[in-house]
């Protein structure tokens, strides 16, 4: 695989994770250490970088009372960060086996482990976020056993689940999430998830509109 | 960062961990596919409000709702002994209830597990047709009061030889209490003398019952209730009982096309929420208009299309204000506003017009500058565009502080007008509850209703509650040996009903303490003639609180560890509190679905009642349960399915009353309780509610068809659906048609004949009965109509009676028009108007808002409820104010609350700040509904072997000091991760998961003294205050208390502002408008007043 491909695919497949975990579950203090400690990660996270709070406080101290408390006004309370709530007419969320992505899911013979996940549905934010960096771990995985054909088919699954789903609402919930944060680390989390899933939908549309033909060179 | 460049991202690849390790991984593909298509059982819900058909309700199966996150039956299947992994089922038993959170009575459903016997959930009922099936947080939350791990699970006793308030107590049976209890108040009321029958007070918190309440102290023959609503709503209700004798208006908020909120309260907390958000948000949607006027921006003042931040306690001028531009402002066609036809037929302003002394007394007070020349409806709409004339937009600008506001006010004159008669609102608590003389914002509010036609209580308006409400709960009689009500109580209580206080609205709840110990008060009514009482026998609250949410909760704890002023105390409470720290006895009763309570809550234009119940024992019952006493059903369904030694009024009073204070009969109260069918013993729930539920015919007939075979039919139906809906459509009840067939008048149920009746010249009909003068109707144009409650039977924009008890000059709506009238007017003039703030650190305090998610003392432990509700009680000041005295957001302050009356200082509470745009300049916002606190966190009872956890969710821990002069409480330790729950397990695995560090508020009621309005007799809730920033030492939750100040500042309330009763008064009261709980005789009404 090309150098550039394997750096590109690989931050794909690292930064739908670190999103994915972010929106989906409370900062512990693994991720939270992981992300101050990792420059390329907290360079991500401007605002929370120089964050007065962060400086000062302990790590316990800020997840307990800084970063969940948001966390579950965010999430939790104030903001419904589900697909069925954004695109359903009647704002209704879908909980159970007839929501969309769920059956999307199911198609690929993926469940979703809802109690481990302590969400309500497949729909979830941190969900479809997840899911994005399965699919782009498995095109990676299928680019490094030289399968070119069935990465670009799920090259081609996540353009369309990027089109059908995510764009379609989670631009909406991140600006809220944005406009409601209370802390620095989650106003750059939704930055970072609404400019990174932007920039990838580009990438996949221009990789769909070169017929998912990968750049060839090294290995 | 928006738009960053693709490169930006790839620094991804060169992350520490590897993607892997930091997602969740939440996806598995080792789905254990199962058939479920011989299930009956699908994935999803069609609906969110989803409830089974009726008939399915005692039997109806469905899927275990935690494990739907487990992915429902696609994933694991049903539940059987073959697939033990596979999604639970439950077979639900439906029994509708009713919730108790609030007054709204919201329908409820409880779904019993019938195999555990246990509530799984309480979901709507959507047969309730005010609540519609939806509940609001405070609903879904019953489950976890019902199995509040802290629940009091029996009787408690103040152990022997201690002191009320050290917190030692021992276990009790209910009999042992009740045979006690039952002693002391039969040996009280077999002296038999006056006295004896004031020495009993039943103080009860918020009822959400109508009238069971009120038969207990009236079957004793004592005058010895005394409730909660003159620090609730007794403001509002002063001016509605002015204008209409009734207790409040009804609101047809789904049909409005203006909803005209003053404060949040309908659509945001409080008198009906839930029911009355639910109509607003349908007629919103419909295009309604919806304003909002409120000193703060309130989750529904934010959502209006016109927020209108007056000074608190102004808004009687803004009310005006419209008056005189209805009044004296044109058409398009050179007409005025006024609704003619109406006004005309339906205000009193004949009486106004024939009253030449008061009209001359206008002249003198400077309302009008001389008589009017005829007493025609034109030479009063005349009078009316002069009394009103000085109401202008300059005005109301300057008095409600509105400067850079003035479009508001011309927004609201469009949507005002544009309304027409269709304006719906509902005046209530925060501005005339909140402030001296606030009940002249109801006498205003309704004027400008009035004047529009929307108080004739036509579609879409605003109509009076009599109308939509139901009270049949204390009329259960015909189920009693007795058979009927009874007889009027002969004596008046002057503690209930002191002689400063004539017109009080309801009793004088908030300064019993006050009185109890005020010794020269006492002599000084004793040496006029008066009985006085100097103590309690024994005082008995009903799920009420008055220690944590009256104002001056020192002098509450003072009054009730004193033994000789108070003999005896028992709370019959669901939970613990602060009030009951200091009882005798804790009687522990039931919440929602625990208890047996007829109540009706008028929220639309229809006659609807809802049945609260014991919902183990009836699902007990229907599944073949018996008790072995019929009469303590309920207390023997809890104790067989766990819940505890759970019991409820309804049997409770019925039991000690038949077997303990009047046993054999003596007294003459036996036989209101004791069972008709079988008078060895207490009357049963089927037997009182289907007796007293009979009295609704409609009812009556329908439970007779459907439950031929039972008996007790309507009590059947009532248990099966909750809910009945006698009458809809209710609207302009007073034009009714008077029967009279020729001979016979027919009113409200009762015939006399055309010689009883007299009619006057004002078309009011009248008659004799017992020595008083009643009206019972009223000709108009020649038609025969019921007419309103008042005496004239129209409303009352003159009410004669008022200027006759004393308060001539407010009589009709009125209001300081200048500041030279500011003290002349004091009454009617708020005790914290922005004159009286002199310096940049003084501000009004607005206190009256409720918060959605609580409701005062029974929602203390409800961990949903609490988890929400933890540390949302911040000061609001408003950004500017705040960058003046250099505060900023989290900042901790000293609220000094000082009194305008006496010029007393109460002291301080010390809480966080927090400046913001929604509360406007000058006033700052804090509920006075949070601050719980507790001095334990658990008691040990000798020979239990688990400690009673004391509001383990609810209340941080405090340390108090009170010396009988000046009190304190400082916060010591707030809620901890709980592993030592002993009782509801399967209900409160999360509470290790449950802590905060925080306070729920600073108790700031205790700082606060009783301000009792001079005539409405409510505790003005809001206070003058002066803040600083708080000093070395302070804590968030702090409070320093001077509460022998605040005797006096009461004192100084009550003796430099009313007129109390005098030589030469012959009543206590006006007859005509009652008091609110017991009937009671001339004799009692009767008094001499000596020099």
């Amino acid at each position: 695989m090309q150098d550039d491909l394997k750096t590109e695919q690989l931050a794909r497949v690292n930064i739908y994770a670190l999103v994915s975990r972010i929106l989906m579950s409370e900062v512990d203090e693994t991720l939270l250490n992981l992300i101050i400690t990792d420059e390329n990660i907290l360079s991500f996270f401007p605002s929370f970088e120089k964050w007065d709070k962060r400086k000062n406080m302990s790590n316990k101290d800020l997840i307990e009372k800084q970063l969940n408390v948001d966390f579950t006004n965010l999430f939790l309370l104030h903001l419904i960060p589900y697909e069925s709530f954004y695109l359903r007419e009647d704002q209704q969320m879908e909980t159970g086996g007839d929501n969309p992505v769920q059956a999307l899911y199911s198609n690929f013979d993926f469940i979703v482990e809802l109690d481990k996940a302590r969400v309500m549905s497949a729909d979830h934010i941190g969900i479809e976020l997840e899911f994005m960096h399965m699919l782009c771990e498995s095109e990676f995985k299928a680019l490094q056993d030289g399968e070119d054909k069935i990465a670009g088919e799920i090259a081609e699954i996540q353009y369309n689940f990027l089109k059908e789903h995510l764009l379609e609402w989670a631009p909406m919930f991140l600006l809220n999430v944005k406009s409601e944060a209370g802390t620095a680390l989650y106003f750059d989390a939704a930055d970072l998830a609404l400019e990174f899933m932007l920039s990838d939908f580009e990438y996949l549309t221009a990789l769909k509109e070169n017929g998912y033909n990968y750049p060839k060179g090294d290995a | 960062m928006y738009l960053q460049s693709r490169r930006t991202f790839l620094k991804g690849a060169a992350f520490s961990v590897a993607g892997v390790a930091i997602a969740r991984g939440v996806f598995s593909t080792d789905a254990i596919a199962q058939s479920v298509t011989e299930s009956k059982f699908t994935n999803t819900p069609d609906n969110i409000a989803f409830y089974p058909e009726h008939k399915d309700w005692d039997n109806f199966q469905e899927l275990d709702g935690t494990d739907w996150k487990r992915g429902g039956i696609g994933r694991h299947g049903v539940k059987s002994a073959e697939n033990p992994n596979g999604i639970e089922v439950n077979n639900f038993m439906l029994v509708p209830t009713v919730c108790s959170n609030c007054e709204a009575g919201c329908g409820l459903t409880a779904w019993v597990n019938k195999d555990t016997m246990t509530v799984r959930k309480y979901m709507g009922n959507p047969l309730h047709t005010g609540s519609r099936g939806r509940n609001c947080a405070k609903g879904y939350a019953v489950t976890s009061q019902m199995y509040d791990p802290d629940r009091i699970p029996f009787p408690l006793k103040r152990a022997p030889g201690s002191k009320r308030g050290e917190g030692k107590w021992v276990r009790v049976t209910w009999d042992e209490a009740m045979s006690e209890i039952g002693k002391k108040m039969h040996d009280t009321l077999k002296v038999g003398d006056e006295m004896s029958k004031k020495l009993m007070m039943y103080h009860v918190g918020r009822p959400n019952e109508n009238g069971f309440g009120h038969r207990v102290p009236h079957t004793m023959g004592i005058d010895g209730f005394n409730s909660h609503t003159n620090i609730c709503s007794a403001g509002a209700r002063q001016g509605s009982i002015q204008w209409a004798n009734d207790d409040r208006n009804s609101p047809d908020w789904g049909n409005a096309d203006l909803i005209f909120l003053q404060s949040s309260h309908a659509a945001d907390a409080g008198h009906y929420f839930q029911q009355s958000a639910g109509l607003i948000a349908d007629a919103r949607k419909r295009g309604a208009k919806m304003v909002v006027l409120d000193p703060r921006m309130s989750n529904s003042a934010g959502m209006a299309d016109l927020w209108i931040p007056a000074w608190p306690g102004t808004e009687t001028a803004l009310y005006l204000y419209l008056a005189n531009r209805v009044l004296n402002e044109k058409d398009k066609n050179g007409e005025n506003f006024v609704a003619h036809d109406f006004v005309k037929e339906w205000l009193n302003w004949d009486r106004l017009m024939d009253n030449k002394d008061y009209l001359q007394k206008m002249v003198g007070y400077g309302y009008i500058s001389k008589m009017p020349t005829g007493d025609t409806y034109e030479d009063f709409i005349k009078l009316a565009q002069e009394l009103y004339a000085p109401y202008t937009k300059e005005f109301v600008v300057k008095e409600c502080k509105l400067e850079g506001m003035e479009h508001k006010l011309d927004a609201l004159w469009e949507m005002y007008i544009d309304a027409g008669d269709k304006i719906a609102t509902y005046l209530w608590r925060s501005g005339p509850i909140a402030n001296r003389g606030g009940w002249m914002i109801t006498r205003a509010g309704f004027l400008t209703l009035a004047l529009r036609g929307a108080l004739r209580g036509d579609i879409g308006g605003t109509s009076w509650h009599h109308w939509h409400e139901l009270s049949v709960a204390g009329k259960g009689d015909k189920a009693t040996v007795a058979g009927e009500a009874a007889p009027k109580v002969d004596v008046w209580n002057e503690i209930a009903w002191p002689p400063e206080f004539p017109l009080s609205t309801y009793e004088m709840s908030h300064i019993m303490p006050h009185l109890l110990m005020d010794d020269a008060w006492q002599e000084k009514w004793i040496a006029k003639g008066l009985n006085v009482p100097r103590k309690l026998a024994v005082w008995f609250p009903r799920m009420y609180n008055p220690v944590w949410i009256n104002p001056d909760g020192f002098r509450w704890i003072e009054a009730l560890k004193d033994e000789k002023r108070i003999e005896m105390s028992f709370n019959l409470s669901p939970t613990w509190s602060e009030t009951n720290w200091y009882c005798d006895y804790i009687l522990p009763t039931g919440l929602s679905g625990e208890r047996n309570d007829q109540q009706s809550t008028p929220s639309k234009p229809e006659q609807r009642i809802e049945f609260r119940q014991a919902v183990l024992r009836v699902a007990a019952e229907k599944m073949g349960w018996k008790a072995k006493n019929p009469a303590r059903a309920t207390l023997e369904a809890h104790m067989k399915y766990g819940l505890g030694e759970i019991w409820e009024e309804t049997e409770f009073w019925a039991n000690i009353m038949v077997h303990h204070i009047d046993p054999d009969g003596s007294l003459g109260i036996r036989k209101f309780w004791a069972s008709k069918k079988d008078p060895s013993r207490a009357v049963t729930v089927p037997e009182y509610f289907d007796a007293a539920l009979s009295l609704l015919p409609r009812l009556k007939e329908t439970a007779q068809r459907m439950y031929k075979n039972d008996e007790f039919p309507v009590y059947s139906y009532l248990r099966d659906h909750g809910a009945w809906t006698e009458k809809t459509n209710v609207y302009k009840p007073q034009e009714e048609e008077l029967e009279f067939d020729g001979e016979t008048y027919i009113a409200e149920g009762k015939k006399y004949s055309k010689e009883q009746v007299v009619k006057d010249k004002f078309g009011t009909l009248w008659i004799e009965a017992d020595g008083i003068k009643k009206s019972i109707g009223i000709e108009i144009n020649g038609k025969l109509h019921e007419g309103f409650h008042t005496l004239s039977k129209k409303l009352e924009f003159f009410s004669e009676w008022f200027a006759e008890w004393k308060w001539p000059e407010y009589a009709i709506p009125i209001y300081p028009r200048n500041e030279s009238e500011y003290k002349k007017m004091e009454h009617v003039v708020t005790h914290i108007h922005h004159s009286m703030m002199k310096a940049p650190n003084e501000f009004a305090l607005n206190t009256v808002f409720r918060l959605p998610y609580n409701i005062h003392t029974r929602s203390v432990n409800s961990k949903h409820l609490m988890e929400i509700s933890q540390n949302h009680n911040p000061v609001w000041i408003y950004t500017k104010d705040a960058e003046k005295l250099g505060i900023k957001r989290g900042d901790a302050i000293r609220v000094n609350i000082t009194d305008t009356v006496s010029e007393l200082e109460s002291g301080y509470f010390v809480a966080m700040a927090v400046p913001t745009e929604a509360t406007r300049p000058g006033v700052l916002a804090c509920s006075h509904h949070a601050g719980r606190w507790k001095l334990k966190d658990s008691v040990n009872i000798p020979g239990f072997e688990h400690a009673l956890g004391i509001m383990g969710v609810g209340a941080p821990r405090y340390e108090m000091t009170n010396d009988g002069k000046v009190g304190t409480l400082k916060p010591v330790a707030g809620i901890k991760p709980r592993h030592d729950v002993w009782q509801f397990k399967e209900y409160n695995k999360d509470l290790d998961n449950i802590w905060w560090d925080g306070l729920s508020g600073s108790w700031q009621n205790a700082v606060a003294p009783s301000h009792p309005d001079p005539i409405a007799g409510n505790h003005a809730w809001n206070h003058k205050v002066i803040i600083e920033k708080a000093k070395a030492g302070d804590k968030i939750g702090d409070i320093v208390v001077n509460y022998e100040n605040n005797m006096k500042i009461f004192q100084a309330w009550r003796d430099k502002l009313t007129r109390p009763l005098a030589v030469g008064d012959t009543l206590r009261r006006p007859q005509h408008i009652g008091r609110p709980a017991v009937p009671l005789s001339n004799k009692a009404y009767a008094v001499e007043i000596k020099a």
